[in-house]
């Protein structure tokens, strides 16, 4: 009787595709964001900075702390990446990019359905996340 | 006189609330003395590990009492561990979206979140959430963490103060809503029946999500205690789909605010992650035990626990 009437319930393709990649999306990223951790705790690979060194400056305001020591900040991972610390960021990195992947996904489906208003404002909530993603608002030093 | 299963069991979360607030501000402290086996660097895995169980207990009780980690996460951690209010803003602000990111799938399966309420709210929310998170960085940290502690007591008089409306009448939706078709339906169980679904007072509602969004992204923490009453009361969507489309902007607002902690550096996957990994286990714990406890008494112990943490950082802000 609940299956029955669960599947009256009228849900638009553009949610179950969203729901579908956001199941892929956090699934992956909380594998990478374990995966990540492990290798770093472990010192699987070497650190760019020592755990030692971080719970020493820890108490410190993240600028002052980034004046000291040099731990990934931003996309700085990208040229130094075979470090435990960084793949460990990059997890942290890639969960905060799921809402931009899930929201790509339906803004194709929008598009296909030709529903403008809700295609544009996909769009540019796409726009604001990705003006995040490159530092532009606000982020980037 | 026995009392019943459930009241025995949230009895027995009470020394567990009082250990966690009593036995890590002590060691917190201790810490700070040179001397102590805490301030050695080497001992940092202490505080991870720490964080971690602390973590956990936090996404246990967050469920039970309805609301989201990154509410009481923000102040007690911030209050009681060694780690700057940076860093824990910025996982504050992980643990508030990793949560949404993990209930999201099925939430929207089952038509609870819906994507076309929530894309317009997240829109203006993830604007001023980035905004807030740059205040909140730009500022002393003495000043972020008094007027932290200020937000969370208005938090918690809001949470004992704000009622809640299971099926909230409404009549016509406003032009807005009309205009971008917001609607739906769900299937409830507990009455056996699909409920259908739609909201008015769309302006008003972007304007307050507007307010929101930075205050969330300044202070790091997530929003549904805020974003809830505001879809459920105000835009007269059903309490169920107000929760579960309040996880949606979360984990859009949260997003973009944390890329702003991510470029300054406020995020060390050595805070981050054993939060969001303690939380997320501990939200699953959680969502098991639902049935079992009484979550009302949880709830006034929770905000009695957020009085505790805003008064603290009041006092940290005030340098006392």
């Amino acid at each position: 009787m609940s299956s029955e009437k669960q599947k009256e319930t009228a849900i638009d393709r553009v949610q179950l595709v969203y729901a579908n990649v956001l199941d892929f999306v956090s699934h992956t990223g909380m594998v990478l964001v374990a995966a990540g951790f492990f290798a770093y705790v472990f010192r699987l690979l070497p650190p760019t900075v020592s755990i030692e060194d971080i719970a020493s400056h820890w108490h410190m305001k993240a600028s002052e702390m980034h004046r000291i020591i040099k731990v990934p900040a931003g996309w700085s991972w990208v040229s130094d990446p075979l470090h435990g610390d960084a793949l460990s960021y990059v997890s942290i990195i890639f969960l905060s990019m799921a809402a931009m992947i899930c929201l790509t996904s339906a803004f194709t489906v929008f598009l296909k359905e030709r529903n403008r208003i809700y295609t544009v404002i996909a769009f540019l909530q796409i726009a604001v996340l990705a003006a995040a993603v490159a530092g532009i608002a606000g982020g980037g030093s | 006189m026995s009392l019943p299963v459930r009241d025995r069991i949230s009895m027995a979360l009470l020394p567990i609330l009082a250990g966690m607030l009593l036995f890590i501000p002590s060691a917190a402290f201790a810490a700070q003395a040179a001397s102590h086996p805490l301030a050695d660097p080497a001992g940092w895995w202490i505080w991870v590990l720490l964080l971690f169980i602390f973590s956990f207990f936090l996404g246990i009780i967050s469920v039970l009492a309805g609301v989201g980690g990154g509410v009481l996460f923000v102040p007690i951690v911030s209050s009681f561990f060694p780690f700057h209010l940076d860093f824990v803003r910025g996982a504050g602000l992980l643990v508030a979206l990793s949560g949404a990111l993990s209930a999201g799938p099925s939430l929207m399966r089952k038509g609870l979140a819906d994507l076309k309420l929530s894309l317009p709210l997240s829109l203006i929310g993830s604007i001023s959430s980035i905004a807030g998170a740059i205040v909140g960085l730009t500022m002393a940290a003495e000043k972020v963490q008094l007027l932290l502690g200020i937000a969370i007591i208005a938090i918690a008089a809001v949470m004992l103060k704000s009622g809640k409306s299971g099926f909230p009448e409404v009549k016509e939706p406003d032009i807005i809503a009309r205009t971008l078709g917001i609607s739906g339906s769900y299937y409830e169980p507990t009455i056996d029946r699909v409920v259908d679904w739609k909201i008015h007072k769309m302006p008003i509602g972007l304007v307050l999500f507007f307010f929101i969004g930075f205050i969330g992204g300044m202070f790091g923490m997530g929003a549904g205690w805020a974003n809830v009453p505001v879809l459920n009361l105000l835009m007269g969507a059903p309490l169920k789909v107000a929760v579960a489309t309040s996880g949606l902007v979360l984990s859009m607002n949260g997003a973009a605010a944390a890329w702003v902690y991510l470029y300054k550096g406020a995020v060390l996957p050595l805070i981050a992650v054993p939060a969001v990994s303690g939380v997320m286990l501990g939200s699953k714990i959680g969502a098991k035990l639902l049935t079992k406890v009484n979550t009302r008494a949880i709830r006034v112990i929770v905000i009695i626990m957020m009085v505790i943490a805003g008064l603290r950082s009041i006092m940290k802000g005030m340098g006392i």
